[in-house]
């Protein structure tokens, strides 16, 4: 088992720092001065170690089925029917359920299918250790194979995409200078190679890092990855701004990220995820251990005001609340919620949901793959990841909040998606929503479901992104779709892909059958899990209407952008006769990713993909929990949500159909003019365009107070520090003029005497060197004479 | 008659049984020197390169000391005294042993790749270098008078001939007559100092000078008593051979002219080699006063209060002569002058607190951190001073001058070697993150130890801590020459071939920064050397 877990560990870490090995030689090869701007090599390179990552991961993720026996689709399946079994019940499925699978699991002995361990100790601070650690189950494998395996698609995309940098002498059509020219530069086709390099490094050294203060390091890597890449055509001021921007508005989610370590820190003294094996043989608890045991429930005190940290191994090896009071380490159960909110808010940051989303449509500016690798597959969803892995850390308020704002912010980014007229910032919003969506799955208590969507959403909103890049590079840096229009005919490739992506996300299924697109069985999960939470707590039923209402706007957007861009007549007649196919390097992961995007979830929750994933699930997500016991709200248990599939899924569908609907009749068949629309519904549509008036909102609330704080410290500074600096450095000058007069007439006279003394000392000293020999021999004999009589005279006379 | 066979049948199995076996190295190396002449002598094997035989036998030379340096230091072979006492087989030995096998590669490869002996004198030269290493080898593992005498004699012959190499060349010549006849004269002195001291105690074995001496200083007797007085001026004399070997002021004076002339190959393996061997003489003769009474001590703490004088006045005039240098290996000259006094400062101290009255457990450690030091300079040493000599030679090659003035905007032709000598540069100077920092540091912290015992050792110590100062100024010049001034119009162009020439000009510059920064290692092995010369153990 040890080995299984040194070879995974391995493996994993070998995928993870090959593409900071690539970073560093495309850094520092092609920053060579005579380096060849029009060579590929550096992509080539950078595909090269992500696809060996890919290969690593895939190895590992073999493995590691082997080495537990596949033990994800046997056992899953076996608590299915424990499940089953555990209906039959009837009411009391919820006390006993925790009984029988502690039975079911002991009659055959478990497999390791968590591994976790330390790489390498960076530092200890008295009892604070910073240790590059690992935490590898069945979530890390899937999201390394996930991860490389995009990042790889989009790194060949890419070699295509970017092939207009391999120039020496790049021309910024969207940056004009003084003089009314073009911007100039030399191509930075392989910055851009490097920057994706350290961004995959960074992404895949979130998902395997074994403590919390490890993924708060590369939490910050992928931002600043983030921020380069938004920033790549740093030249556009619009650039520029939305590099700022995302960074900014980043870091106040990590300003709650870091609220949350401190407490953590403070109160159960660790960081590391799984318990840490010392050299002494001691067992040291990790965050999931003391905060849940074994049996996943918080050990409050009667009072319910404060949670007792299980520190102690019983006989079984579980972790138990210590019985005397003087062991016992507590956190009070406020200061739990805050710390769950904490971090909470670092993904808020991160994942762009409400009330920090503005960024994400800003962040569009970078190149298109990158908007597909980082800013809709990969690191936005690093937030819903860190929620999911994080989850037995909150507490039911916190999941509430969760819940909550991604309701919100799902039908926010829904809405606004209705009007956009940018293809990159249609799928933006979307981006957003469906960010929001996984939230939500989280936060309703569907662990396993969130996750799912994240899976799925990478597939197909990467293969929509690369579309929408390969529209973009086929109409020259059009991005406005009202200019486009009956693309289908010059790019079939592009636009039935893109139509695969469209019918995911929209989650369309066929009716009555198991066929349905990625996107249909992960949503369904979300609104099922969403319909069992609101019959459990009916006062939070808005859980499950809005997002069924958004799921109807998704469809009814994503099919607008389809219809708009690809069919109808060509609006620009000029720009339709220049189109053209991408090339196969483009075209090809397109059609990889189609492939995943239809059919990677397939089978649903009884897929292969659901069970692998829910096999990390934390402890007691599969059970619910009873609200009437001590919490505030109750979470539906796997038997409840499954109950409600066939509910939310038809509601679901129908949704889904009634967008596309819509869609066809107004975009497709033109029915309904949406000229008349806009104008019926003028402050609808203003408002929307004007993005819920967030950014305004901000501005006023944020930026113009900053600013005039700024111009006020500034005057202050002005006016009052530098006076007083000027004084000083007036007084400064007088003295030092005169000192000047000392400093040359006496100190230097000094050094000058002393140094031109000793100088002229060592001139002296060669006359000694006479180079005549019989005078040499001579000294002999004199120094040894003249030696002795020294000796002589100072020895102790007896 | 029995008896005579008897002891003879004791001698030839002490010799061939254990002796001999102990001393391989040098019986290689004494094959590496029949093996170029034979060479030489026999058409047959005329056209084998004289430079790979004695990188051959050097290299075996040196596997051999390690194997056993590795056992010793791991105790699977003790120290033992070999050919009935004449020479001592121990860590210290053996440490020096290793330690001027590897220079010999070193040098060896250095003059293969700088050209200096050309195919026709190869053997000559190397069977000189080869020759002048055995005799160091024999000094550093001296354990009695004679060897003593004969080490140090056959260290200095091919030397001479060695300075002497460079034949049409006036001053070469006028350098090795200079060597010579020096030699010879403080030679005259040291015998004279030896047969004093032999015959004083009736034996020539180191170990028991100081018992026998005991047996003739009756107590509290000071110089007013003839003995005393006669003990003092012996040791005195042997010590003036020692000071010419180590070029101590004011004894150095064949120094500059001697290496000025000679090529800088030969310079670089004199300033090293031959004071690592005497230094180690130096060391064993110091202790031989060891185990006698409380007057002997009080003799030998007064030669070690007067080494210390001698250190600080070395130091100091080294540092000054070098100011008014042009030529570079001339300043270097005065250079390797003034490190012979620092190192001088570590045998001070260890003589000092070895022979104070109030010696104690905590004075041994003390005394085992003044070889400790010792022994780290010298290693440091080796590189930092070999490094520099080198790159004058591979420079002198392109550039053909040695004056400090044509140096002028190397840095911009050949960066390699300017970066190299920097480092050397540095390391002599004892910037910090040198190994030479190091090295100072330590001996300074010895010789600070020792200003308890004496008074006299504060004004070593402040000679010490000043004329690190001094050395900052002139050492500065060579690189203010390469870094900072423009290479002048229609200066030679230097070209080398990075492949052999740099990658040895970086294999001996980058230990002077890896020996500053990872001292702990070498510390280690070191204070084991000491402590088991010291303690026994």
């Amino acid at each position: 088992m040890e080995s299984l877990g040194n070879r995974l560990s391995t493996l994993l870490a070998i995928a993870w720092l090959l593409p900071l090995f690539g970073f560093v030689v495309e850094v520092f090869a092609m920053s060579w001065p005579n380096a060849n701007r029009k060579s590929k090599a550096a992509a080539y390179f950078a595909i090269f170690c992500i696809g060996f990552g890919f290969v690593c991961s895939s190895i590992a993720f073999y493995e590691w089925g082997n080495g537990t026996d596949w033990a994800v689709f046997k056992a899953v399946d076996h608590g299915h029917g424990e499940a089953a079994t555990a209906t039959e019940h009837g009411d009391h499925a919820a006390v006993g359920h925790a009984d029988h699978e502690h039975k079911a699991v002991t009659h055959e002995t478990p497999k390791q299918t968590v591994f976790a361990g330390t790489f390498y100790n960076l530092a200890q601070f008295g009892n604070l250790k910073v240790s590059l650690d690992y935490y590898i189950d069945s979530l890390t494998l899937a999201m390394f194979v996930m991860v490389t395996l995009i990042a790889t698609c989009i790194h060949i995309f890419a070699t295509g995409y970017m092939a207009e940098e391999l120039v020496n002498d790049y021309v910024d059509h969207q940056v004009h200078t003084h003089d009314g020219g073009h911007f100039h530069r030399p191509g930075r086709f392989y910055k851009f190679f490097s920057y994706m390099s350290l961004f995959c490094f960074a992404m895949l050294g979130l998902v395997l890092a074994g403590n919390i203060f490890q993924v708060f390091i590369f939490w910050e890597l992928v931002g600043i990855c983030s921020y380069l890449l938004i920033g790549f055509y740093v030249e556009r001021h619009s650039a520029s701004t939305a590099a700022n921007k995302a960074f900014i508005v980043n870091r106040v989610g990590d300003f709650g990220f870091i609220i949350g370590l401190m407490i953590l820190w403070t109160s159960f003294g660790t960081f590391s995820f799984a318990d840490q094996h010392g050299t002494d043989g001691k067992v040291q608890p990790g965050l999931f251990s003391m905060a849940r045991g074994h049996d996943g429930e918080l050990a409050k005190t009667t009072d319910g005001k404060t949670v007792v940290l299980k520190t102690e191994q019983d006989g079984h090896g579980h972790w138990e609340a210590p019985a005397e009071p003087s062991h016992q380490k507590t956190i009070t159960y406020t200061l739990l919620i805050v710390a769950g909110l904490g971090v909470f808010g670092g993904c808020v940051g991160k994942s762009a949901q409400f009330p920090l989303q503005t960024w994400l449509p800003d962040a569009m500016e970078g190149p298109t793959p990158v908007s597909a690798l980082v800013h809709s597959a990969t690191m936005v969803a690093a937030g819903v990841y860190l929620a999911g892995r994080f989850y037995p850390m909150f507490v039911p308020e916190v999941l509430l909040t969760i819940a909550y704002v991604g309701c919100i912010t799902a039908f926010v980014g829904a809405t606004i998606a209705i009007v956009a007229t940018d293809i990159k910032k249609v799928l933006a919003y979307s981006t957003i929503s469906q960010l929001g969506y996984m939230m939500l799955g989280l936060g309703v208590g569907g662990w396993g479901a969130g996750l799912f969507h994240l899976v799925t959403h990478a597939c197909f909103k990467s293969l929509m992104f690369l579309c929408s890049g390969s529209v973009i590079a086929g109409c020259h840096h059009e991005q406005e779709m009202p200019k486009m229009g009956g693309l289908l005919r010059k790019m079939p490739i592009t636009a039935l892909t893109m139509l695969v992506g469209v019918m995911a996300i929209a989650g369309l299924a066929i009716p009555g059958t198991s066929i349905a697109f990625s996107g249909y069985h992960s949503k369904d999960a979300i609104l099922a899990t969403a319909l069992a939470y609101t019959k459990l707590n009916p006062i939070h039923f808005l859980l499950f209407v809005v997002p069924l209402l958004t799921a109807g706007i998704t469809s009814f957007y994503m099919f607008r952008l389809w219809f708009y861009t690809f069919l109808g007549k060509p609006r620009d007649q000029h720009l339709h006769e220049h189109v053209h196919e991408s090339p196969w390097e483009m075209t090809g992961p397109l059609l990889l990713l189609a492939v995943l995007a239809a059919g990677c979830a397939i089978g649903g929750e009884d897929g292969k993909l659901f069970k692998m994933l829910t096999f990390s699930q934390p402890v007691g997500v599969a059970d619910g929990v009873d609200g009437a016991a001590a919490h505030t709200v109750s979470l539906p248990g796997h038997t409840a949500i499954h109950e409600s599939h066939s509910t939310a899924g038809s509601a679901a569908l129908l949704a889904a159909f009634i967008g596309m609907s819509i869609s066809y009749l107004v975009y497709g068949k033109g029915v309904i003019n949406p000229a008349d629309i806009k104008r019926q519904a003028a402050s609808v549509h203003a408002f929307l365009a004007n993005k819920w008036g967030f950014d305004d909102l901000y501005d006023v609330m944020f930026v113009k107070p900053a600013h005039v704080v700024a111009k006020f410290a500034a005057a202050i500074d002005k006016f009052v520090f530098d006076e007083i600096l000027h004084t000083f450095v007036r007084m400064g000058i007088a003295v030092s003029k005169w000192d000047r007069k000392f400093d040359e007439g006496v100190i230097d006279g000094i050094v000058n005497l002393m140094g031109n003394s000793t100088y002229s000392l060592g001139i002296s000293l060669r006359n000694v060197q006479t180079g005549k020999i019989r005078q040499y021999v001579t000294f002999i004999a004199v120094s040894v004479v003249t030696l002795f009589v020294l000796l002589f005279a100072l020895y102790p006379k007896g | 008659m029995n008896e005579i066979g008897l002891l003879v049948q004791r001698l030839l199995d002490e010799t061939t049984k254990t002796s001999v076996g102990l001393f391989v190295p040098e019986l290689v190396l004494s094959g590496t020197i029949v093996a170029m002449l034979l060479c030489r002598i026999l058409p047959l094997l005329w056209r084998v390169p004289a430079q790979w035989i004695a990188l051959l036998g050097a290299f075996t030379a040196f596997a051999w000391t390690l194997c056993q340096f590795d056992q010793l230091v791991g105790g699977t072979m003790q120290p033992t005294p070999i050919f009935t006492g004449l020479l001592m087989f121990d860590q210290f030995a053996t440490f020096f042993r290793m330690f001027l096998c590897l220079f010999l590669i070193l040098t060896i490869t250095l003059t293969v790749l700088s050209g200096i002996p050309d195919r026709e004198d190869g053997p000559d030269f190397y069977t000189l270098l080869i020759g002048a290493t055995l005799g160091m080898m024999i000094m550093s593992s001296a354990n009695h008078l004679l060897m003593v005498f004969l080490g140090v004699e056959m260290a200095s012959v091919p030397s001479y001939a060695m300075v002497g190499f460079l034949k049409g060349r006036k001053k070469s010549s006028e350098a090795a007559l200079k060597y010579v006849v020096y030699g010879a004269g403080a030679a005259g002195v040291m015998l004279y100092g030896i047969s004093l001291l032999a015959g004083l105690t009736g034996t020539g074995s180191l170990p028991e000078i100081g018992h026998r001496l005991s047996m003739i200083v009756s107590q509290g007797a000071g110089i007013s008593d003839p003995i005393v007085r006669t003990i003092v001026l012996a040791s005195l004399m042997v010590l003036v051979g020692l000071a010419f070997k180590l070029s101590v002021f004011p004894f150095h004076f064949w120094c500059p002219d001697v290496f000025e002339g000679a090529a800088a190959e030969v310079a670089g393996f004199l300033s090293v080699a031959s004071k690592a061997g005497a230094f180690a003489l130096l060391v064993r003769f110091g202790l031989a006063f060891s185990g006698g009474s409380a007057a002997v001590s009080e003799i030998a703490f007064a030669l070690g209060i007067g080494i210390g004088v001698l250190a600080a006045a070395t130091a100091t005039f080294g540092n000054l002569s070098a100011y008014g240098q042009t030529n570079i290996k001339r300043m270097l000259a005065y250079s390797t002058i003034a490190h012979a006094g620092y190192m001088l400062m570590a045998v001070s101290a260890l003589m000092v607190m070895k022979y104070s009255k109030h010696g104690g457990a905590e004075s041994t450690a003390a005394t085992l951190s003044c070889i400790e030091g010792l022994i780290y300079y010298l290693f440091v040493y080796l590189f930092m001073n070999l490094g520099a000599f080198a790159i004058v030679a591979l420079v002198r090659n392109q550039i053909f001058s040695e004056e400090i003035e044509d140096y002028n905007g190397l840095a911009t032709q050949c960066p390699l070697l300017c970066f190299g000598m920097a480092l050397c540069i540095f390391s002599l100077i004892g910037l910090p993150p040198m190994g030479g920092f190091f090295a100072k540091l330590v001996i300074f912290a010895s010789v600070f130890k020792a200003t308890s015992v004496h008074w006299a050792m504060w004004f070593v110590l402040g000679a010490g801590a000043i004329n690190t100062v001094f050395g900052l100024f002139y050492y500065i010049r060579i690189l203010k020459a390469m870094y900072l001034k423009p290479r002048p119009d229609g200066a030679r162009k230097v070209s080398y071939d990075l492949m052999p020439v740099g990658l040895f000009v970086l294999m001996i510059c980058l230990p002077t920064l890896g020996l500053g920064i990872l001292p702990a290692r070498f510390t280690e092995t070191f204070n084991n050397v000491a402590s088991v010369l010291l303690t026994g153990r």
